[in-house]
This record gives structure tokens, C-alpha cells and sequence, in this order.
């Protein structure tokens, strides 16, 4: 059975991502006249109080009705694989949700502009990390007894409210962030990069590896660098750790 | 209610970023295993990152994105080191159960 949820959340992450492909193309035309526009520009009056609802009227291209569509669906998958990851006994099946669970944080990536880094995402993520824990837990190979730890009943009925009144704050709070620009799906402005000797520079995407590049090795070099001493560090510390010490290769020699 | 449904805000963003770091905690308090332990650490840091996109995007401003590369390449060396670990303590006892390593407290 939970074979069957895993195999209907990748089919609904791959679902997902090739409609965005597909409705990437046409999304640049605002849909004018779709019934959808004028049932929300009576809602978003309604929504005034928070804050944004006099600019949600002034740009009709924000509200496509697919690209709702493709958020909602890829935010299924990253939550349903979340909580795949915290629920499942099978080690192995918590990191299958784990990997649905990246897929569907790099199309949001996607829906951010930001390209590069969901490319990045799909790779270091679902590609390195995860191949990384699925040795760990071959080398393990160990069933849990009990996953989850017994706690009293006072314990979880305090800790429910106390849990369930904060994330009630977060999301009120978050839901009256005011963005600075309208709309979260349209296109943001290109990027103006220098200018190299004669060679006049270019305009470039938002988000693409140009863009990024020029911010990572311009201003954000020490960062770059001082990241490349720490991965070397914590290969020769992982490396050290992992060893196998001399005093148990009698008992543990397989492992 | 319609409006929150069609209408794709950065709220929504962060509302799904809020939702994956809570599952994140939610994974390290509750479950004992130290590997689930690990993935909810970087299920956590991936809720982050998606926080700092979703202002880089709202402000325009691409340090974000540099900020966020740098965040997944210590998440990656976090993710060794803490697999480094896990394997050494499973060498040693034959379990990962994290409510058993009660070494240091005695």
C-alpha cells in the first residue's frame, strides 16, 4: 500500500513538472477574459484588510488558474513528502518521500525564478545526499522497534496547543507580508551585466547561471571560498569518524 | 476564499516553507531514529532556503540565490559528517536509537 502512495506522489511530481513545461510557453499571454478573473477581483476587495488587495486588481496576469494550479499540486507533493519522511517505519521508503519531497521543492524553485538553484536542488539533493543516505542505510540495515517515543497524555495535549498556537501566529503573520513588487508569477526584471573591456555586456534572465555567477563571484567570493575549506573539512572529519578503529575489526569487520 | 486558492501570492510561498520547517521539528522531537533525525535536519534547512528564495524573488535582489547555494554546500557537508557519525555509533552499539546514547549523561 504504501508502495502504491509512493508511486501516485512521483507520478503527480512528474505530472506536475511537465505541465509547467508546457504552460511555461503560454503563460506570457494573459488570459483576459476568463470567468476566474472576475469572481477574484471580488474576493481580493473582500481580502482588503491584508494589506495587497489593491494591487492584486491591477495585475490581471498573476492569477492564471494553471499556474494555481501546478503551486497547489507541487506543494502537495513537497508536504506529502515531508510527511512521508517523519512517519514512515521503512527507512527506505522515508527517503523515497524524501526525494518526491526535493522534486517538489525544486519546481517551486522553478516558480520563483530562481533556475539555477533548482537545478542544483535536483542535483545535490535528490541526486548526491539522497543516494548518500540510501548507503547508510544498506550499510545499517536495521528495522526500528518502536519509531516514535511514548510520551504522557498531559505531555501531548499541552504540547499540541502550545505547537498549534504558534503555528497559528506564523501563518497569520506571514499571510500579511507585504511584498514590495505585485505579483509572485510574473517575470522579473533582466539582469544588466557589465560591461568587460570593449565586450558590452548582456542582458540575462533573473535567476539564470550568468546572473547568479556575477553575484557569487563578485560579492559573495569569501563566501564561495570560505565554503570550499569547509566541504574539505568535513570530508577528511567524515572520513576520520567513519574509519574503522583497530580494536573492533574482530567484531565488526563486515560493517 | 477563492482568492487564496487562484491567487498565487509570496504568502503562499512562505505559508509552504513555514509548513516544511514545522515538519522538519516535528521529525527531530518525535521519531528516535537518528537517520529520519538527519533527514528532518535537512528537510528543515531545504524550508530555510526556500524562505530566502521567495524574498530574494519578492525584493529582486540575487545575493539570495548566492546565500542559498551556500546554505545547500554546508546542508551537504552537514548531511557527511553527520552519515560519518551515524555509521561510527552503529559500529559501536548495533543501533542508531537516539534515546539509547545516554553515555555522556552518567
Amino acid at each position: 500500500m504504501m508502495r502504491w502512495v509512493f508511486i501516485l506522489v512521483t507520478a503527480f511530481c512528474l505530472w506536475g513538472a511537465a505541465g509547467f513545461i508546457g504552460s511555461a510557453a503560454d503563460a506570457q499571454p494573459a488570459a483576459g477574459g476568463r470567468p476566474a478573473t472576475k469572481v477574484e477581483i471580488k474576493d481580493s476587495a473582500r481580502s482588503a484588510p491584508y494589506g495587497h488587495g489593491d494591487k492584486l486588481e491591477n495585475k490581471p496576469s498573476s492569477k492564471s488558474p494553471g499556474m494555481a494550479l501546478l503551486f497547489w499540486s507541487f506543494a502537495a507533493a513537497t508536504i506529502g513528502g515531508a510527511l512521508f519522511v517523519v512517519t514512515r517505519r521503512n527507512l527506505i521508503a522515508a527517503v523515497m518521500g524524501m526525494v518526491g519531497c526535493f522534486l517538489g521543492i525544486s519546481a517551486v524553485y522553478m516558480m520563483l525564478y530562481a533556475h539555477f538553484l533548482s537545478v542544483v536542488q535536483m542535483l545535490v539533493y535528490a541526486g548526491a545526499i539522497m543516494v548518500l543516505f540510501v548507503f547508510v542505510i544498506m550499510i545499517l540495515n536495521r528495522p526500528e522497534d518502536e519509531p516514535v517515543a511514548p510520551s504522557g497524555r498531559a505531555g501531548q495535549a499541552i504540547g499540541g496547543i502550545a505547537i498549534s498556537y504558534l503555528v497559528f501566529r506564523l501563518i497569520m503573520l506571514l499571510i500579511n507580508v507585504k511584498p514590495p513588487t505585485p505579483g509572485a508569477l510574473e517575470a522579473p526584471a533582466q539582469v544588466q551585466l557589465p560591461n568587460i573591456g570593449a565586450q558590452v555586456g548582456e542582458r540575462v534572465d533573473w535567476g539564470s547561471v550568468k546572473a547568479v555567477g556575477m553575484d557569487l563571484f563578485g560579492p559573495g567570493l569569501f563566501p564561495f571560498e570560505a565554503i570550499s575549506i569547509l566541504l574539505l573539512v568535513a570530508v577528511v572529519g567524515a572520513i576520520a569518524i567513519a574509519r574503522p578503529l583497530k580494536d573492533d575489526n574482530e567484531q565488526g569487520g563486515a560493517a | 476564499m477563492s482568492a487564496i486558492l487562484f491567487n498565487i501570492t509570496y504568502a503562499h510561498f512562505l505559508v509552504l516553507a513555514a509548513v516544511l520547517f514545522l515538519i522538519g521539528v516535528l521529525g527531530v522531537l518525535v521519531r528516535r531514529n537518528a537517520l529520519i533525525i538527519l533527514m528532518s535536519v535537512e528537510l528543515m534547512l531545504n524550508a530555510a532556503n526556500m524562505t530566502i528564495l521567495t524574498f530574494a524573488r519578492m525584493w529582486g535582489d540575487l545575493s539570495g540565490h548566492t546565500f542559498a547555494l551556500i546554505v545547500i554546500a554546508v546542508a551537504a557537508a552537514e548531511a557527511a559528517v553527520g552519515l560519518g557519525i551515524v555509521v561510527a555509533v552503529f559500529r559501536g552499539r548495533r543501533n542508531v536509537d537516539v534515546d539509547r546514547l545516554t553515555t555522556l549523561r552518567h
